[in-house]
């Protein structure tokens, strides 16, 4: 995602001096508070009235370089630094046309090289070099690879929804969880109080010792707060209900949803199925020598080391000649 | 099922660079000591030029004549394996080592020891140091370290109890360490079959009813493990199969049934390629001949003739050359790559 799409989402603020001016109509900040002041594709300056005032008829010279433009082309600036707006500028719009993406390549050395040149396309348009031959390397590509360029911005827009919509889902689901809490909160509180009470009433009235009656009363204190505890669940939401929904309609790439789901946890090799009897007979146990005392290490895993020692390998071939030589060669 | 994981004992580099075939580990041998010959009747040409006390003649046509065969080199080798165990259980009686750890202790320096052999020959490192280093190298990478002050005590008080000129010293150990683990390609991990054959006791007791008798099989089957580790079979087979094999040993002395236990776990497909190398092993651990001292002496005194001088401290090239030169007396073997 582009610094200035992501800007825009977030609602950057444009930037604004105090001292701003317009170099057109003179008037400033200090006067005008409301005052936006402009920027066009030759990154001149000048407030939004004279815009207006100048371009509202149609397409007409900028005061300043006499290039020809037209009203559509002012936006707001975002950086302070005009050249850094420039740059960011540039690389949205390359970003828009050249959105190839790795997996759109065999090899690693691919997708660098064109990322290369990209890059070198992009330089030629920030230094101002060559710039009739990058244009016209862009308007190629841009030919060449349109159903691509489609495709690609279609699977950015579905990246960009999914990402907001599980923003705005743990969003929501963090809302729940504390008003949860906080009505959790609110019912402990009560039946503290409900207690308590009952307690003083208990005093008051009952012909028991007053210190049974306050042990019994704080033990079903305990209890309720414990209980109230147990019962705060963490709101549960279903990912896979909401990517649904967004892939409804949506062209998606074949066999991408299918992929199984990724076990961190997963050992890299093959796993060892071993069932371990309750008890075993044992007496060269390290366990009964007071050795194995690294913390964490239970009888059984070390019943399963051994016998994983046992069954490593025990069909593996031995080398024969035929082998060895294959290995030398 | 193509997309089977791989096994984790084939990513240890005891599976990876440390197995052989046979014909393979006599080849590598024979070369080996083939270029220790070689290397040997260079460092006496050269000692020639440097010694102005002349009779090299001599010197060299003696060499030439007591030159050590492959199967002479394994025969000393073999005796200063068995010293290992020997050594093992002095430090046990002394307390420096746990018994728990002495198995493992022992078995690895017998495998630091028979894996350097296959990269040096006798005629360069003599093996009655190199053992002692293999051994010391051992007890640190087994977790029983001991310091170097307390190693060296009972082999000096044994050297002036027996009245020998040398008395050993901390830097005889520590001088060779470098040189054993490069020659050992910095790979210290060694899998024994005691593990093994402990999770076979484990995992019968499944099948076997007659616990006091698997106990009794189970105890004697370390005698075979404890053969097994001055053989090759160590380069031929897994840890695991080896210690099956000597369990099978173990259990026909005690006139026991363990193929009841192997029938009734693996499937019968599996079990008869397993069946071969088990015979084979059975027969390598039984097949073993202890190397006795008279043939060690014997050897040792042809050694004592076709030493390399560049590696032999009381040489003559040694002294003029090396010592000369203020150099470390560190040389690297010729062979390792």
């Amino acid at each position: 995602m582009s610094v200035l799409a992501s800007a825009h989402q977030q609602e950057i603020p444009a930037f604004q001096a105090d001292d701003d001016t317009c170099p057109q109509c003179k008037s400033e900040r200090y006067l005008n508070k409301p005052m936006k002041l402009l920027v066009g594709p030759c990154y001149h300056k000048m407030c939004e009235s004279c815009v207006t005032q100048r371009f509202d008829a149609g397409p007409a010279p900028c005061p300043v370089c006499e290039r020809i433009l037209r009203k559509a082309e002012f936006y707001q600036q975002i950086f302070e630094d005009l050249t850094v707006e420039n740059e960011v500028r540039i690389r949205k719009r390359m970003a828009m046309i050249f959105n190839k993406r790795q997996e759109d390549f065999k090899q690693l050395k691919d997708y660098n090289d064109y990322l290369e040149m990209v890059e070198d396309i992009t330089l030629k348009l920030l230094y101002d070099e060559d710039t009739d031959e990058a244009e016209f390397l862009i308007e190629k590509y841009r030919r060449d690879n349109t159903a691509l360029i489609v495709k690609n911005q279609t699977k950015l827009r579905r990246e960009e929804v999914i990402q907001r919509l599980i923003f705005d889902q743990e969003q929501l689901k963090r809302q729940q969880q504390w008003e949860e809490q906080k009505k959790q909160y609110a019912k402990e509180e009560r039946e503290k109080a409900e207690i308590k009470n009952s307690l003083i009433t208990a005093l008051a009235t009952s012909t028991m010792d007053a210190k049974d009656i306050v042990k019994a009363k704080m033990i079903q204190l305990k209890k309720s707060s414990l209980s109230s505890r147990n019962a705060m669940r963490s709101v549960q939401f279903n990912y896979d209900d909401l990517l649904a929904d967004v892939d409804d309609g949506n062209d998606l790439d074949e066999g991408e949803a299918e992929s199984a789901p990724l076990d961190p946890a997963e050992s890299p090799y093959e796993p060892v199925n071993i069932e371990l009897m309750d008890r075993y007979d044992d007496p060269f146990s390290a366990f009964r020598q007071g050795g194995l005392t690294a913390a964490g290490v239970t009888r059984e895993m070390h019943q399963r080391y051994l016998i994983e020692g046992a069954l490593a390998g025990l069909f593996a071939r031995p080398l024969d000649d035929d082998d060895s030589v294959a290995e030398q060669q | 099922m193509a997309d089977r994981k791989p096994q984790l004992f084939e990513q240890t580099s005891q599976y990876q660079h440390w197995r052989f075939t046979p014909s393979s580990l006599a080849k590598l041998r024979a070369e080996n000591n083939r270029l220790g010959v070689d290397r040997v009747l260079l460092g006496l040409q050269q000692e020639a030029q440097v010694d102005d006390q002349g009779a090299s003649d001599t010197r060299i046509a003696e060499a030439t004549d007591n030159l050590l065969t492959p199967a002479e080199e394994l025969k000393l080798i073999g005796f200063y394996l068995q010293m290992i165990k020997f050594c093992a259980k002095v430090y046990m009686t002394s307390k420096l080592l746990k018994p728990e750890s002495l198995n493992n202790v022992k078995a690895t320096a017998i495998n630091f020891m028979k894996r350097f052999y296959l990269h040096n020959v006798v005629f360069d490192y003599h093996p009655k140091n190199i053992m002692l280093t293999c051994l010391y190298l051992a007890t640190k990478v087994e977790n029983a370290f001991m310091k170097i002050d307390d190693f060296i005590r009972p082999l000096a008080a044994a050297d002036a109890k027996s009245g020998s000129k040398t008395v050993t010293k901390s830097e005889d150990v520590l001088g060779l360490e470098f040189i054993v683990i490069q020659s050992l390609q910095f790979e210290l991990a060694v899998h024994h079959p005691y593990r093994a054959a402990y999770g076979f006791y484990l995992d019968m007791q499944q099948y076997i009813e007659d616990k006091d008798r698997l106990r009794d099989v189970y105890e004697r089957t370390a005698h075979y493990i404890d053969q097994s580790l001055h053989t090759d079979l160590v380069f031929f087979y897994q840890p695991s199969q080896i210690a099956l094999g000597a369990f099978k040993l173990a259990a026909k002395d005690k006139d026991f049934d363990v193929d009841l236990y192997l029938t009734q776990r693996f499937d019968a497909r599996s079990l008869e390629l397993l069946f071969l190398a088990l015979d084979e092993i059975q027969d390598g651990i039984t097949g073993f001949a202890q190397a006795t001292k008279e043939d060690a002496r014997l050897i040792d005194r042809k050694l004592i003739l076709c030493r390399n001088p560049e590696k032999n401290p009381n040489s003559v090239l040694y002294k003029k050359t090396v010592v000369a030169q203020g150099d470390v007396p560190y040389v690297s073997d010729s062979d390792s790559d």
